[in-house]
């Protein structure tokens, strides 16, 4: 429609700029003259009519002039187009699995679909070349496309194209896809927007597949203590149209270690569901999640995962320092006992001049209250500070307590309690720079910080996902109902203002409760949040404050099976203690066809070792290995590779470390690493539109559907990168001009037969 | 006499009250949360006089109130001058069926011998327990009021068997290093030569009234759920702290050791 009103389609308006050929100096006098002889004819036959109906004839006069005046001038689109026989267009397809799968109407498959629009010449250029691609890109021939690549590197192909064209000038790249694209290859855009050639992307296949329910995520601890439930969260994404029911099963081999029953809905197309399990002996373990699916589920392979599982013997040392005898520390070790991946070491001051000590080593530990040395400091990952006064250490302990976060990377939890935060004179102690919130202590005859009253704790969404607020539940609507069912707490510490790179995980809510017989002391105003607990990062580390001593009344208030409250202590506890990085790190990542190994070494202290030798010991699936030296890599105490691998299954990475100078066997430490074994291309197998749009966008294409390629053609011919030649297309003849040119001759004349002046 | 319309009301309005009293009792908490709060359990004796209930000091006394509430307030006052516990000196006093037991994490139970629990009782105590409370019963003496209080527990523990508490137990040394467990007899009671009570003032038969131990109840885990301190009265000598100098040195010194390192234990396991 566009182009029969104005004669060029779209996106030659969109790159052209308007010129006029004709003589505009003699067209200008002609007009003068015309206009002068026009004004006296009509001023003196319309002077009888009001002055508003005579500026409206006047201005429909003009206006018709000014469209013929336009048309003399020769009018005319200056634009560059591609210059013809010169440029070529890449067409390229993509032959991943996932293009098997029927396109958006069902009738036939993406791949066959593309064939056909590559069969009626799409992109409509007389110079073309077929690529391919899945895993790798390639030349194609029409015969011998075939949905057979294990997975697509869409953004790698179109960069490696793009920047690696050597025959000839390429104008665009033709783009058929369903823009499934790999996870993880998202590198190249970059290299693809440089190149500066435009994609149009035609994608192929529905958005969503409909009725089906896809198993898109599974996020569970690696590395989990033998003896222990593992908390796994699974994202689910569906296309139901109705709401259902789907059983989602953990096994280890044919045991089914866990199931559950997660509801789907169809306003809410991706769930998020927890499922724990027993972790079992010590020892390596493939876990399958599976969903199982009803009947006629358009893509069954995509409803299981497989996840590798190191049930490994770990410790994450915790030192509870406590300055007053309370129940919120009989209760916290009771949680933690529980837990034997956590080593707790409580030292509590009973009396002025007496403490306890609990969990202990031995003897020595501990005995003058604080770790002997910043080695011993460092050997904890967590730091508990309960009520206790900062004046009970020296300042070099508490320089040592700041940088056992901001350079030890641990972390440190701080309780509320009388002799807390501000109330304990932490305030003025280089720690207090740590904590999330400015400590602020209260006014000379204001109510103390630390108060008792009664409210409850409501996680903020940033809680509900939060392992550090976690106490279990299978969805976010199972968790949300644990919380708001939990016993009201029954103390508050006021916190001062939160600080820029607070997160707030816990709040309290609720009406006011007044111990009775105790001063009326407003700790929560009604309808109004508190904040509870919350976190920060802060150097390499992290610190948290929990404005309350009293969670142990989730445990005695509960029934004695409710095991929330033992959940919540265990959770963060472990991953406040687990976050705190060990001296020495081997991160294993794998990918496709490679193991990336990175090692980071440091010592007792945390100082980076650069004069370390490193040598990695890789055995395959097979039970071949072999070795190879990890150079040192950007970064103090840093050293890495990345090793190629030939067949899918388990390797297990050996890394063997020396200090410099440093003889004998050196430290050895160990990981596992799956490398392929899924069929990725069954994930996220719908039209990928966000990732086909950001692509077009950025690199100056469009994305196309495949219904709808009718105007790919022009767009490529004015729009495109090759050789381009200057042209003048003339609009003098553009059907809109004479359109508008009668049509305001036909109101001129209608408004005069109507106010009878004609 | 009033007329029936007249007890009408006042029957409704008791209700109302009554249901007002159990509602604030089952939400608000007993006491200060951020305090250790002494908590006395009451509960029901068998027998009549000088059973379930007794004559002394000029008023009758039923046998869950012995030594209350004067002697936690007294040991209140020596835990914030002895220890970093914060006490409340107002002691709380609660039954086993009240919902906010569970406010109150170690409760207190005195002159036991003649006790009687309900079936509510006892399973709230047993949720008690599991949830992690910790019970403490004292001064009760000899055989046969043990075997009463055993009889009471088989219901509340049904399967657990109770074991004395040898002297390296942690309890003898969390606060104070006790080399042996005191016999605190009641004022009345207390000569230079015998430390224990008279067998009359004891249900019969008293057996044997010698050896004054800390008999207790384990979890699972080996953690202690119920101690009692028999052939002793410990709170005897928190009470009477003030009724003479050589009392006070020779008992209620003893007392205090006792009761501070159960209080520490209790706040600490």
């Amino acid at each position: 429609m566009f182009e029969w009103f104005f004669k060029y389609p779209r996106v030659v308006y969109q790159q052209g700029e308007l010129v006029f050929a004709g003589d505009l100096r003699l067209a200008w006098w002609l007009a003068a003259a015309l206009l002068l002889a026009l004004s006296v004819v009509f001023a003196r036959r319309l002077a009888a009519w009001p002055w508003h109906r005579r500026v409206a004839i006047h201005a429909l006069q003009f206006a018709a002039l000014a469209v013929l005046l336009t048309i003399l001038a020769g009018p005319a689109l200056q634009v560059l187009r591609l210059a013809p026989g010169v440029n070529t267009v890449a067409v390229l397809v993509d032959t991943s699995r996932s293009m098997a799968l029927p396109d958006a109407r069902g009738r036939t498959t993406r791949l066959e679909r593309a064939k056909g629009l590559v069969a009626e010449g799409v992109g409509g250029q007389p110079k073309t070349v077929l690529y391919q691609f899945d895993d790798q890109l390639r030349p194609a021939e029409m015969a011998t496309l075939e949905p057979t690549g294990d997975r697509s590197r869409l953004v790698h192909a179109l960069s490696h194209l793009a920047a690696n064209y050597d025959h000839g000038a390429l104008a665009a790249i033709v783009l058929l896809t369903d823009g499934a694209q790999t996870p993880g290859d998202v590198d190249g855009l970059d290299v693809l927007t440089a190149a500066g050639v435009p994609v149009h992307a035609v994608g192929l296949g529905a958005p969503t597949i409909v009725g089906d329910a896809e198993l898109a995520e599974v996020s569970v601890p690696r590395r989990p203590p033998p003896g222990t439930e593992v908390t796994a969260r699974v994202t689910i994404r569906h296309a139901w149209s109705d709401a259902g029911e789907v059983r989602l099963r953990v096994r280890d081999g044919e045991s089914v270690l866990a199931a559950n029953v997660v509801a789907l809905a169809p306003q809410t197309p991706v769930v998020v569901a927890d499922v724990s399990f027993p972790s079992g002996a010590a020892g390596l373990k493939e876990v399958t999640f599976e969903l199982l699916t009803p009947e006629g589920d358009p893509l069954p392979s995509n409803d299981s995962r497989t996840r590798l599982l190191e049930v490994v013997e770990a410790e994450h040392r915790v030192l509870y320092l406590e300055g007053e005898p309370r129940w919120e520390y009989k209760f916290i070790r009771r949680a933690v006992e529980e837990d034997p991946a956590i080593k707790l070491v409580t030292w509590l001051r009973t009396t002025p001049r007496k403490t306890y000590r609990q969990g202990v080593s031995d003897a020595d530990e501990l005995v003058d209250g604080f770790p002997a040395s910043l080695e011993a400091l460092y050997a904890y990952g967590l730091v508990i500070l309960g009520s206790l006064p900062a004046s009970t250490f020296d300042d070099e302990q508490h320089a040592l307590l700041e940088s056992f976060v901001a350079e030890r990377g641990g972390s440190v939890l701080v309780l509320a309690g009388r002799e807390a935060m501000a109330e304990g004179g932490w305030d003025v102690k280089p720690l207090s720079r740590a904590l999330p919130v400015v400590l602020e202590r209260a006014p000379v005859g204001a109510p103390p910080g630390y108060t008792a009253g009664e409210y409850t704790a409501h996680p903020t969404p940033a809680g509900l996902s939060s392992p550090l607020a976690d106490i279990g539940g299978s969805s976010e609507l199972d968790r949300e109902e644990r919380w708001a069912t939990l016993p009201m707490l029954g103390d508050y510490q006021r916190l001062g203002p939160l600080k820029a790179g607070a997160t707030t995980l816990l709040e309290g809510q609720g009406s006011v409760r007044v111990v009775p017989g105790a001063e009326p002391t407003v700790i929560v105003r009604g309808g109004a949040a508190v904040p509870l607990l919350v976190a920060q990062p802060y150097g390499f580390g992290q610190a948290v404050v929990l404005a309350t001593a009293s969670t142990w009344r989730w445990r005695m208030r509960t029934a004695p099976g409710d095991d929330r409250h033992g959940l919540f202590w265990r959770h963060l506890i472990r991953h406040l203690a687990g976050a705190a990085p060990a001296t020495r790190r081997l991160s294993v990542e794998p990918g496709f066809d490679a193991l990336d190994l990175k090692v980071s070494l440091k010592d007792a202290r945390f100082k980076p070792i650069a004069d370390a030798s490193v040598t990695a010991r890789i055995t395959a699936p097979t039970g071949e290995n072999f070795n190879t030296v990890l150079p040192p890599a950007a970064g103090g105490g840093a050293f890495g590779a990345t090793v190629a691998t030939s067949i899918a299954g388990v390797y297990r990475v050996d890394v063997t470390a020396r200090a410099g100078g440093e003889g004998g066997a050196g430290t050895t430490f160990s990981r596992l690493a799956r490398v392929g074994g899924e069929d990725v291309e069954a994930f996220s197998a719908a039209m990928n539109t966000p990732l086909l749009s950001r692509i077009a966008a950025a690199t100056g294409g469009r994305l196309w559907t495949a219904d709808d390629v009718a105007g790919l053609e022009q767009a490529i011919a004015f729009g495109g990168s090759g050789i381009r030649e200057r042209e003048r297309m003339p609009l003098w003849d553009a059907p809109i001009l004479y359109i508008v040119l009668v049509l305001l001759k036909c109101i001129e004349w209608s408004l005069r037969r109507f106010w009878g002046g004609i | 006499m009033r007329s029936p319309v007249t007890r009408s009301v006042v029957a409704a309005l008791a209700v109302v009250v009554a249901g007002a009293l159990a509602t604030a009792e089952e939400f608000l908490p007993a006491h200060d949360l951020t305090e250790f709060v002494p908590t006395r359990i009451e509960y029901d004796s068998v027998g009549g006089a000088g059973e379930a209930f007794y004559g002394y000091d000029g008023r009758v006394w039923e046998r869950w109130e012995t030594d209350f509430p004067q002697a936690e307030q007294n040991f209140a006052k020596r835990l914030n001058q002895l220890t970093n516990v914060v006490a409340s000196r107002q002691p709380a006093r609660r039954k086993l069926t009240a919902p906010n037991l569970g406010d109150s994490p170690l409760i207190y139970m005195s002159d036991v011998g003649y006790m009687a629990l309900s079936g509510p009782e006892m399973r709230a105590l047993r949720q008690y327990l599991y949830n992690g409370g910790f019970l403490w019963v004292d001064d009760f003496w000899g055989d046969a009021e043990w075997a009463s209080f055993e009889r009471a527990m088989a219901g509340v523990l049904p399967g657990r068997r109770w074991r004395v508490l040898p002297i390296e137990h942690a309890i003898f040394h969390t606060v104070f290093d006790i080399d042996e467990m005191p016999q605190i007899p009641a004022r009345d009671f207390a000569h230079r030569a015998d430390t224990a009570e008279p067998p009359w003032v004891h249900r019969f038969p008293a057996g044997s009234l010698d050896v004054a131990s800390i008999r207790a109840y384990a979890d699972d885990d080996g953690r202690l759920m119920a101690i009692a301190t028999h052939n002793t009265d410990i709170a005897d000598g928190w009470e009477r702290e003030s009724y003479g100098e050589w009392y006070f040195e020779r008992f209620s010194t003893q007392s205090y050791r006792v009761g501070i390192n159960v209080i520490v234990y209790a706040l600490t396991h």
